[in-house]
């Protein structure tokens, strides 16, 4: 027999059966491939998958910047080595009442792993990466994550090797680096008559122990959404997951430092203790990409007209280019769905303070937390919002439009306050309520929402859209680190007058004395008052910043593509 | 029963379905080798989901597939390794260079003399001034090149195409068309989705017409037409539900409006 057969049926009338015998097709003669499997696999698209990473950086940043990124993080990490001596309390010899005034080893080691461990949280969920790179396959960029719907890979292998090649990109590029300027701030002691406290012996562990914090991130972050994208019953453990850890947390039910793998293995210095939350994360990996199956169907959804009556609602933006293109960013993410994921994400660091508010009693260490201190920082988790917004859909398709980038990056950064004003709006309100600082709302909230709108401006103006290449830019990042350290930092320390410590007023009098001993002997209420004016002051002159840069976006973006 | 009696693909009630949106109703097929087997149909019409279901690039809602004696559903991996696929719309990967990108295909699939392999195919697809160049800095014609590469690099006899000459100079267009001429004429099996009726004319040998994830008709080129006046155009049109006149009359008041 030779020829074609085919035939078609309306639904309705096949009653549908599972056969599983064979069909008894052949395949005339030529010999049939066994396409590689396990290691040989994991190697093959590991080394394609490593370089892509590297360019799709390289990409927007110049190869001289992207190695000036690493730079500038071991300097970073050498003058914060150097300070080190001020926050340690055995290097602080010459005061009085160490233990009470300074921070411990195990509460820096704290405040290492547990900012690490919301970056690497922040960046696991591969599970939902690998879905939008197979839903964009046929865009104008394609990546090996998707490569599975084409080629004999399974979509496991392929995200198991994502999970390891981002494990080893942030160790090479964040973490390594992040040693070496330790390395090189205790090798400065000598030359400057600088006396830091941590030693070369312990730069070994350190990095292990980093190294451990990471893997746990991610992976804890792709077991999550991989469970997510397995579907029911799958989809719940990970929110329930998350909940029972967040009320073991909260009720102390379960010890935070337990948690971070990477801390235990720093305190303890444990070899087996390393090697095992190590290989723990490496085989949780395989695990959650064993959760993903070779599913590459993207499904076909009908839906009525969102955009109009979305444009009809933003009325109050005014008629205009950006009235319509917010709009069609809130469809965006409604339709995708990354409302709920982006939300969950955004405030997920922000439990995180309220936890420290409810949790961390600074009361015996020499920085006089209060409601204002929070502020600032409630403001700052921005960034990751706007990258994630900048990444929703392809803006290529604008190239063809009367639209200009500056449009789009400004209608971005109005989706991202409409969006997240109400969640941090909600916090601040359970800070107050948890730190009983009430009086200090109205202004908590102006400094909050200012340094909100600051950070993203910032971050668009600088970034545009694509800020997850651009913050591997070593020039981004240095007018990105100080366009944000800078008014943070006096933020944070202009709210010390408004505590219950009245430290402050008479601080470099006192310390130069007393060092972190030192107490307040003046307790001025003006000293009060001018802190106010000062934060006010800060935040008004954050929101003109933001207005400036606002106006500056036409002139960084004005002749760029839509290229995200 | 011979190897040579048996088809190579072989689907039974293969149906997909979306919500309640039917991509492709049930559908039965086989095709056996030597065959130069085209599907046409209107935008939308169910092809790329045709051929994808076949390929093992989505699962089916229903029914059965297998092809080369592997189960489609069950086994998508080796099938994939073992049949060519030129997707209507994909670029390779948009970071790796087309040499990078065909050693990746190639060790894949546990290709013997990889590294020939790829150079043979850049070579015939003259790439080699490209041969280094990012994928995403090609232009789409390029990138279509190193598909038709990728697809061709493990030489399998059965070939699935999907508008496999989008965005083709002539003369590329030209040379592809002769290679799968021969390719069938040396025993291989093609099996291409379009709405490019030349094509239909120029290559196949036999043909279905699809609309609305439903074969309207299939045959041979020529018995498909009613008449030796009837162009494949005539036919296709007059199966996918619009009468000749419809459109001669849309076209005349599209032209009197120009006037």
């Amino acid at each position: 027999m030779s020829g074609v057969i085919i035939s078609s049926k309306d639904w309705d009338e096949v009653e549908f059966t599972t056969n599983p015998t064979s069909l008894g097709t052949g395949s005339s003669g030529q010999k049939l491939h066994t396409p590689i499997r396990g290691w040989a696999s994991f190697i093959a698209t590991f080394k394609v998958m490593f370089k892509e990473e590297f360019r799709k950086n390289l990409e927007f940043a110049k190869a001289r910047q992207i190695i000036l990124f690493p730079l500038l993080l071991s300097l970073i990490t050498m003058i914060s080595t150097i300070g080190l001596q001020f926050l340690v309390g055995d290097s602080a010899a010459h005061v009085k009442d160490i233990e009470s005034k300074t921070f411990t080893w195990q509460e820096l080691r704290f405040a290492l792993h547990l900012p690490l461990l919301m970056f690497s949280l922040g960046m696991g969920t591969f599970a939902f990466m690998g879905r939008d790179a197979l839903i964009r396959r046929t865009g104008t960029k394609n990546f090996l994550l998707a490569s599975p719907a084409l080629q004999p890979l399974p979509n496991s292998v392929a995200h198991f090797v994502y999970f390891v090649k981002d494990l080893c990109f942030y160790v090479l590029l964040i973490l390594s680096p992040i040693i070496v300027g330790m390395f090189f701030g205790i090798g400065l002691e000598p030359l400057a008559s600088i006396n830091t406290p941590l030693e070369v012996s312990s730069l070994p562990w350190t990095w292990i122990a980093m190294v451990i914090t990471l893997a746990q991130g991610l992976v804890f972050s792709f077991l999550v959404s991989a469970l997510w994208m397995r579907g029911r019953p799958y989809t719940v453990i990970g929110p329930i997951l998350i909940v029972i850890f967040g009320i073991s947390v909260g009720t102390r039910a379960l010890d935070l430092n337990w948690f971070l793998l990477g801390l235990q293995v720093q305190s303890s210095q444990n070899v087996l203790m390393a090697i095992f939350y190590f290989l723990l994360c490496i085989i949780l990996g395989y695990l959650s990409s064993r959760l993903i199956i070779d599913d590459f169907d993207v499904s076909v959804v009908e839906k009525g007209d969102m955009l109009k009556p979305m444009y009809d609602r933003l009325n109050f933006l005014g008629k205009g280019e950006v009235q319509l293109i917010v709009a069609k960013e809130f469809v965006d993410l409604f339709r995708s769905g990354s409302i709920k994921k982006m939300t969950v994400s955004y405030a997920i660091p922000l439990l995180v303070l309220l936890g420290m508010a409810w949790i961390v009693d600074f009361a015996d260490a020499p920085i006089p937390i209060n409601l204002l201190s929070y502020a600032p920082f409630l403001g700052f988790f921005g960034f990751n919002f706007y990258s994630w917004l900048t990444i929703l859909d392809s803006s290529e398709f604008m190239n063809g439009l009367p639209i200009r980038v500056p449009q789009l990056i400004r209608a971005k950064v109005v989706v991202y306050f409409l969006a997240t004003s109400w969640i941090s709006l909600i916090f601040i309100v359970l800070m107050a309520w948890r730190l009983d600082e009430w009086a200090s709302l109205p202004t908590s909230i102006i400094v909050m929402f200012a340094n909100s709108i600051y950070i993203v401006a910032l971050t668009a103006y600088l970034m545009g859209l694509r800020p997850n290449q651009a913050i591997f830019d070593a020039s981004i990042m240095i007018w990105f680190w100080l366009g944000t350290v800078l008014p943070l930092l006096g933020l944070f320390l202009l709210s010390f007058t408004q505590g219950d410590v009245s430290l402050y007023g008479n601080w470099w009098e006192r310390t130069s004395q007393d060092g972190l001993s030192a107490t307040a002997s003046i307790y001025d209420e003006s000293l009060v008052q001018q802190g106010y004016m000062g934060m006010l002051m800060i935040s008004v002159g954050l929101l003109l910043a933001s207005l400036l840069l606002w106006k500056l976006m036409d002139r960084r973006w004005g002749d760029a593509h839509f290229d995200n | 029963m011979g190897e040579a009696e048996v088809p190579l693909v072989k689907a039974i009630d293969m149906a997909k379905k979306y919500g309640d949106f039917i991509a492709l109703h049930p559908l039965n097929i086989e095709v056996y080798s030597g065959e130069f087997f085209g599907v046409f149909g209107p935008n939308g019409a169910g092809k790329s989901t045709f051929i994808k279901l076949l390929t093992g690039q989505l699962r089916p809602s229903k029914g059965m597939i297998e092809v080369l004696g592997i189960n489609a559903i069950d086994n998508p991996q080796k099938l994939k390794a073992n049949i060519g696929i030129v997707p209507e719309s994909e670029s390779p990967p948009s970071f790796l260079t087309p040499v990078e990108f065909l050693e990746f295909v190639a060790t894949l699939r546990n290709v013997e003399n990889s590294t020939k392999e790829v150079e043979y195919w850049l070579d015939w697809f003259g790439l080699e001034e490209k041969r280094n160049t990012m994928c995403k800095d090609l232009s789409k014609g390029q990138r279509q090149k190193v598909m038709l590469a990728a697809a061709f690099i493990h030489r399998p006899k059965l070939l699935f195409l999907d508008e496999p000459f989008a965005n083709l100079d002539p003369i590329y267009q030209r040379k592809c068309r002769q290679w799968l001429l021969d390719h069938v004429s040396n025993g291989g099996t093609i099996f291409l989705c379009s709405h490019v009726l030349e094509m239909a004319e120029r290559m196949c040998n036999r043909m279905a017409i699809i609309n609305d994830g439903k074969v309207l008709a299939a045959g041979s080129v020529k018995g498909l037409k009613l008449s030796s006046q009837e162009t494949l155009e005539d036919v296709f049109i007059r199966l996918v539900g619009r009468s000749i006149e419809d459109v001669e009359r849309l076209s005349d008041e599209g032209i009197s409006e120009e006037e």
